[in-house]
């Protein structure tokens, strides 16, 4: 996973995911300052930042749950204001917590949710195939999920990306609380999608993580992008270092 | 897509422990209902008919007697059940079902329930009608509330609405789960009912009873397809599954208890009707002072004047049986007056109540609910002055026998025989046509459209419109 993104000559010449001077103000409060980015297809960009950096206002600006205030976010050269609904046919989300319906089964909920996000039927088989592929077994999957540790719920959650076959993955802070070997499952199913071509934008807490499994990093303050690094570029300590840093400026 | 979440809602419905014990204890409710309904049906109507048979029986097997004290000895007239009166039973339980038809007595009514009940039977006779009214609303209000609230606090919904389903999809989807399972709960009572109905009706009124039958399901489909509606909106603009809950119920509980009290206190506030025993006193005060002048002295002279003869004995005719019809049509005059004057404040009222549905979808569909099944106080009071109507006959052939049977003026101690009894015919009463009581309701069916167009437009505008951030993230107020 140490390997730098994939050589330019390789990538369409569209990102998939990107922002243009992306703004969000409460008032006078601002929740995300003139964020530009552009996530190309196989790569995985990290932000980083505290509590009320903006990482979460980005995410939820790209599935248009808020409105910018001003700037463009768009998926798939669509933007997402205008293209609401064909922008998320695109893109797969995965928040800290999977919500899932208890009372269904995963494989319930994965077909549900699948279903809805393409329009097309899937087969058992087919559906059991993505749960595997996310690395639910197949005795779980026919249980309810309100047995489900929170891993699980997790791995449904990329099943789920897995069926849609999505170009984008906008993942909010999918590790935190999950076990180390659970935290270590998620980052290759990352992988996986990657070298599906998926672009991942992701926010998240967890360094390690971050440098593990992502090919880019960002650092946010005060709703500004204030240091983007490649993680082929930087070892961990020196990222923790950077990072600690900005913080305390 | 919209079948997809339909049957996903309808699972998860059915999978949860509440709505599944709501369901089945409403069902049950239901069936419970209507098969005391059928059963008491059942049981009156053979007593009904026993008691119509004994009781023209008695009447023709009366001994020879002066024909006067046979029309005290009087009949009884019986309302016909219609088999719908099974599921409601409108306001015969308070206002009887049969009047004891003697001379110089109207609107003497018999079988009141009510008046013999205590007051936990009271709260116990739960009718079909009650539970349609009022616990299928409830059940409705219960499995609608957390449609949208609840997946948005679980946190479902961004995930649903991530997967860029149109809101408005999500709406018809979750309005088809919610009718599906509630389907599925009220379909077992349903057949239970049409089975009664069936059971109920005599081949000549099956017809009509179907026709009835029919609309009367329009009319409760009309009323739960709103509350459906409403509950959906208010679930999707509440912030939490908690707000929906307590604005649905204020709403159901307005709409169930405080808007029928509410519509009796200002039905009677605007079209007051006098207490039992005001009327009462002064129908009997009014029946002395017009009675003079017609009664004794006055038309002993005016009826020897017109004959050109001195005394009673004298006359062509029996006196005695010319007062005493005199008498009775005097009473009539008062009698039709004031029960005129109390059934249009009746009338009024009831009118004022349907409009007043608007506010209160109950208020319409329970008057609709009551006309349909031939229980409400319009059709009371039809067979009340069609029983009258036949008292009146009654007596008018008895004193008409007394008058012609002996010249003179004393009152015959013996004098009729059965050939006079077999004059009087059989009480056959025909309930009003289902037009004529459509035609009385056009109010409640217009008020209960409102209702249904009203809600439908409002959930309709709101899915149509609302953005998935406002679905997200609910309406702050």
């Amino acid at each position: 996973m140490t390997t730098s993104s994939v050589p330019r000559g390789l990538q369409p010449p569209q990102p998939m995911v990107v922002a243009r001077a992306l703004t969000k103000r409460y008032g006078f409060a601002t929740a995300l300052d003139e964020l530009d980015l552009a996530i190309y297809p196989g790569e995985v960009f990290c932000l980083l930042g505290a509590n009320g950096a903006g990482k979460t206002t980005t995410i939820n600006l790209f599935l248009n749950f808020i409105t910018p205030t001003s700037g463009t976010a768009c998926i798939d050269g669509l933007d997402v204001v205008t293209h609401s609904l064909a922008t998320k046919h695109t893109v797969a989300f995965i928040p800290e917590q999977v919500t899932l319906y208890r009372n269904l089964t995963g494989l319930e909920n994965l077909e549900y949710f699948a279903s809805l996000a393409t329009g097309q039927r899937f087969t058992r088989d087919q559906l059991l195939a993505h749960l595997g592929d996310a690395g639910l077994a197949v005795d779980a999957a026919s249980r309810r999920v309100s047995t489900y540790s929170k891993g699980m719920r997790q791995k449904v959650g990329i099943a789920m990306a897995l069926a849609k076959n999505a170009k984008a993955l906008l993942l909010d802070e999918p590790t935190s609380g999950l076990d180390p070997k659970a935290s270590n499952e998620f980052s290759e199913l990352l992988g996986l999608m990657r070298t599906r071509g998926a672009a991942i934008l992701m926010a998240t807490h967890d360094l390690f993580r971050a440098k593990e499994s992502g090919t880019r990093v960002g650092i946010m303050k005060h709703g500004r992008l204030v240091r983007t690094l490649e993680t082929a570029d930087i070892g961990h300590a020196d990222l923790e270092r950077l990072y600690l840093e900005h913080m305390r400026s | 897509m919209i079948a997809r979440i339909a049957r996903k809602e309808m699972t998860e419905m059915l999978r949860d422990g509440r709505f599944r014990w709501t369901a089945t204890m409403i069902a049950i409710l239901l069936i419970g209902a209507l098969t005391t309904g059928v059963t008491h049906y059942r049981r009156t109507a053979a007593e009904r008919d026993a008691a119509k048979r004994s009781a023209r029986t008695h009447w023709l097997t009366q001994a020879p007697k002066n024909a006067h004290s046979a029309a005290h000895y009087g009949v009884y007239a019986f309302k016909p059940a219609m088999s719908l009166s099974l599921v409601d039973e409108g306001v015969d339980r308070y206002v009887g079902v049969f009047a004891w038809l003697e001379a110089h007595k109207q609107n003497d009514f018999k079988y009141r329930p009510a008046q013999d009940a205590t007051v936990i039977e009271r709260f116990a006779a739960w009718t079909a009608a009650n539970v349609l009214q009022v616990l299928v609303p409830l059940v409705i209000i219960m499995a609608t509330f957390p449609a949208f609230a609840g997946e948005r606090e679980q946190g479902t919904l961004r995930q649903l609405l991530a997967t860029g389903v149109r809101p408005r999809i999500l709406f018809l989807g979750k309005a088809a789960g919610v009718s599906l399972a509630l389907g599925i709960l009220i379909a077992p009572a349903a057949a239970v009912g049409v089975m009664a109905l069936v059971m109920a009706s005599s081949n000549t009124t099956l017809g009509d009873t179907w026709l009835r039958g029919s609309i009367l399901t329009l009319v409760y489909l009309a009323y739960f397809t709103g509350f459906l509606a409403v509950g959906l909106t208010v679930s999707a603009l509440a912030r939490s599954a908690r707000l929906s809950l307590i604005l649905l119920l204020a709403f159901w509980a307005t709409n169930a208890f405080v808007a029928p009290r509410a519509a009796v206190d200002l039905a009677r506030r605007a079209h007051p009707a006098p207490s039992a025993l005001a009327f009462n006193l002064n129908m009997e005060r009014e029946l002395t002072t017009t009675g003079e002048g017609v009664s004794g002295k006055a038309l002993e002279d005016s009826v020897l004047r017109a004959h050109g003869v001195s005394t009673l004995d004298s006359l062509p005719f029996n006196f005695a049986g010319l007062s005493l019809q005199r008498g009775e049509e005097q009473g009539y005059r008062v009698f039709d007056k004031r029960y005129g004057e109390l059934a249009a404040t009746f009338a009024a009222q009831d009118r004022l109540s349907q409009r007043l549905g608007a506010f209160a979808p109950l208020l319409a569909t329970r008057a609709l609910s009551m006309g349909l099944a031939g229980t409400d106080y319009e059709q009371h009071h039809h067979f009340a002055e069609a029983a009258e109507m036949y008292r009146r006959g009654l007596v008018k052939t008895m004193n008409d026998a007394v008058r012609d049977y002996q010249r003179g003026g004393e009152v015959i101690a013996v004098s009729s025989d059965s050939t006079l009894w077999a004059k009087v015919p059989t009480f056959d009463y025909d309930a009003p046509a289902l037009g004529i009581v459509m035609g009385r309701y056009l109010w409640a069916f217009a008020v209960l459209i409102l209702w249904l167009v009203g809600s439908l437009a409002l959930v309709a505008t709101v899915a149509r419109h609302v953005s998935a951030s406002t679905l997200a993230e609910g309406v702050r107020p």
